[in-house]
């Protein structure tokens, strides 16, 4: 963190391999959900417009499946950066889900009902982003792994019979609707329309965001940074 | 040389003796040469009560190359003395009596008999008069590659179309000059191709909804079998097939899928039985209500397939992609129940062989596009189930979330005005 960061009162939340992972990865899902959900609801015009558009189920297909691979390519980096890197362990260690996001979440609820005095106070990730994260994970995983199973039909049905492909259909394509569903209701809301960052919280470009807003937000990460002497 | 001049002389003899006889007859019965005396003349005519005029002028050069040239005028005109007023009707029966019958029953028979009557083509209206060639001879009206236009002659007439309401659409019948049979004998010349006359019989012809017409559900197997031999062999063996002469009118008839005055290769986009089409086509009953619940078939098979890989590609225009046909078969169609049919289970796995070299056993183990119910597909359907539940409350759930973070904080924010303190966040 530079002296000028600290001069605006700035404070670093998303470093550059992070906003690039975070700007691949939307990218990527748009592509993806575009030429999947075009797939899906293939009886719509929309959709069918969109296939046209793609040169046909054919082209769509193909598409989808760079897109995938990309996509695949992005996280299993995140993976690893994740898992072996100093930066990625320490964001590892934020993000851990323990009984503690249950608790501040329930306090989250009552405080808004107003039976409870004290809204709780996050680290770097509340409950929120925790959710946010973890959802994700999990559904790129199911997601792939289904990907993958119909990519290759011939091959996994030489390991499962072809009910399980079905179900592997229905898992892939509803499990993309999720993702959307998650995407659009819960992390457009918080990075956009929460009223403490509307219109938009800056940091997935400028990777910074105010000392202040911190302080209010995520108290706990605050007070970490002013105890490390980073504030 | 005295020998010749005998035989000149001999031959003169006889010519005089047969003139003399000719003569003679013509008192009561003219010749040709005495009715060509009149008729001859180019520019004879008769007016008729509403003001038109009639030519009653026989060309003797057409009639002298026509099947009945050897004949005389009164064999057909019996009635005639030169001079004679109107003759009477020219009756063909006395010589084509079985024709003459047939034709009697005929939609066109018994419609001539009736008072309304005109228009309506008797022998005349299709073999033509003083001209009538024989059946195979190229410059016949009813020559195989000639029927075509001397039918469409009224068949593609509109005026006639309005006069008798029951006449097929003149566009539907006129749309057979561009189907398969039509191009073949229009454009190629083939005389093996159907023509009008193939299908619907000639002077017995009846409209398709009686039992007894060529063209009549029940009878178009047979009658399409007559060239298409093999596959009405196939056709019979199959479960329409089956079902069709077992007297079920709802089973196909090849009409059914292949359309009738339309026909066309099924290469063409516009075939019913183009790659293409073809899950339209059979869905034309297996996705209809009435007849599914009646010969309890399995339903949603169309909407089904059309959900899956190969429903969206063929949808899209990747013919290669399985249709109906790929894996059920065309006219050899059996119930999946039958062990030699293609989707029998124990045939699957060779089945979908044929486009996925690969194939495993696997390939069997599971329906294919059924409808997504409990009974069918349990597996499906409880993802599904899951699913919608799952999203369907989390949607709820953020919506809840929302609007309890913005409820807290509008009364945090009333409470702060009131209390004259800036509210909590």
């Amino acid at each position: 963190m530079s002296r000028a960061d600290l001069a605006s009162g700035q404070v670093i939340r998303m470093s550059l391999l992070f906003r690039v992972q975070h700007l691949v990865l939307t990218v990527l899902l748009l592509v993806l959900a575009v030429t999947g959900f075009s797939l899906m609801y293939h009886d719509n015009a929309l959709a069918q417009a969109i296939i046209r558009l793609e040169g046909g189920v054919h082209n769509r297909g193909i598409v989808h499946r760079i897109a995938a691979v990309l996509l695949m390519a992005n996280v299993a980096h995140h993976l690893f950066y994740m898992l072996l890197s100093r930066e990625g362990k320490r964001e590892f260690q934020d993000l851990i889900i323990g009984r503690r996001d249950i608790d501040d979440f329930l306090q989250s609820l009552r405080y808004n009902i107003g039976a409870a005095a004290e809204y709780p106070l996050f680290g770097k990730y509340g409950y929120k982003e925790k959710f946010q994260y973890w959802g994700a994970s999990v559904g790129t995983v199911l997601i792939s792994i289904t990907g993958f199973m119909l990519w290759a039909e011939e091959f996994s049905m030489r390991l499962f019979p072809k009910f399980v492909l079905d179900l592997a259909l229905v898992v892939h394509g509803y499990q993309g609707l999720l993702a959307f569903v998650i995407l659009f209701f819960w992390h457009l809301y918080n990075v956009h329309l929460h009223p403490s960052v509307f219109p938009m919280n800056p940091s997935w470009i400028t990777g910074k965001v105010s000392a202040e807003w911190l302080r209010r937000e995520h108290p706990l990460e605050y007070e970490k940074l002013k105890e490390e002497g980073l504030l | 040389m005295n020998r010749m001049r005998r035989h000149h002389l001999a031959a003169a003899v006889i010519a005089a003796a047969v003139l003399f006889a000719a003569g003679n007859a013509l008192a009561a019965t003219p010749g040709v040469g005495e009715c060509m005396d009149c008729h001859g003349d180019k520019t004879i005519e008769k007016s008729l009560p509403d003001g038109k005029t009639l030519s009653l002028y026989v060309d003797l050069q057409e009639y002298r190359q026509s099947v009945h040239g050897g004949t005389s005028c009164v064999t057909c005109h019996a009635d005639a003395k030169a001079p004679h007023d109107k003759l009477g009707k020219v009756s063909c029966s006395k010589c084509h009596g079985d024709a003459e019958k047939s034709y009697a029953g005929s939609a066109h028979g018994k419609k001539l008999r009736t008072k309304e009557a005109s228009g309506v083509p008797g022998c005349d209206g299709c073999h033509g008069r003083h001209d009538i060639r024989k059946v195979k001879d190229p410059a016949s009206r009813v020559f195989r590659l000639n029927i075509v236009a001397t039918c469409l002659a009224c068949h593609k007439d509109r005026a006639l179309e309005a006069r008798y309401h029951h006449l097929p659409d003149q566009k539907l019948i006129a749309a057979y000059e561009q189907s398969v049979h039509g191009l073949a004998s229009k454009k190629a010349g083939l005389t093996g191709s159907a023509v009008c006359s193939d299908c619907h019989g000639n002077h017995g012809i009846l409209p398709a909804d009686e039992p007894k017409s060529a063209t009549h559900r029940q009878n178009i197997p047979t009658m399409c079998g007559k060239c298409h031999a093999g596959i009405l062999e196939q056709y019979e063996k199959s479960v329409h097939g089956k079902g069709m002469r077992g007297g079920i009118a709802d089973s196909p008839v090849c009409t059914d899928c292949h359309g009738e005055h339309t026909i066309v290769r099924a290469s063409d986009p516009s075939s019913p039985v183009n790659l293409r089409n073809i899950p339209r086509t059979c869905s034309g009953c297996h996705e209809k209500e009435g007849i599914t619940s009646r010969y309890a078939l399995p339903k949603k098979r169309f909407s089904s397939y059309m959900d899956t890989f190969h429903g969206i590609a063929v949808e899209y225009g990747m013919t290669k992609a399985a249709n109906c046909a790929s894996c059920h078969g065309v006219h050899d169609i059996l119930p999946s129940s039958d062990p030699a049919s293609s989707v029998n289970r124990a045939n699957l796995q060779k089945t979908c062989g044929k486009c996925h070299p690969n194939a495993s056993p696997n390939f069997a183990k599971g329906v294919v596009h059924v409808e997504v119910s409990p009974k069918k597909a349990m597996g499906v359907f409880a993802v599904r189930l899951f699913y919608t539940i799952f999203i369907s409350a989390l949607v709820i759930l953020f919506v809840l979330h929302v609007g309890l973070e913005l409820y807290g904080r509008w009364t945090r924010r009333r409470a702060g005005a009131q209390s004259g303190k800036e509210g909590k966040p």
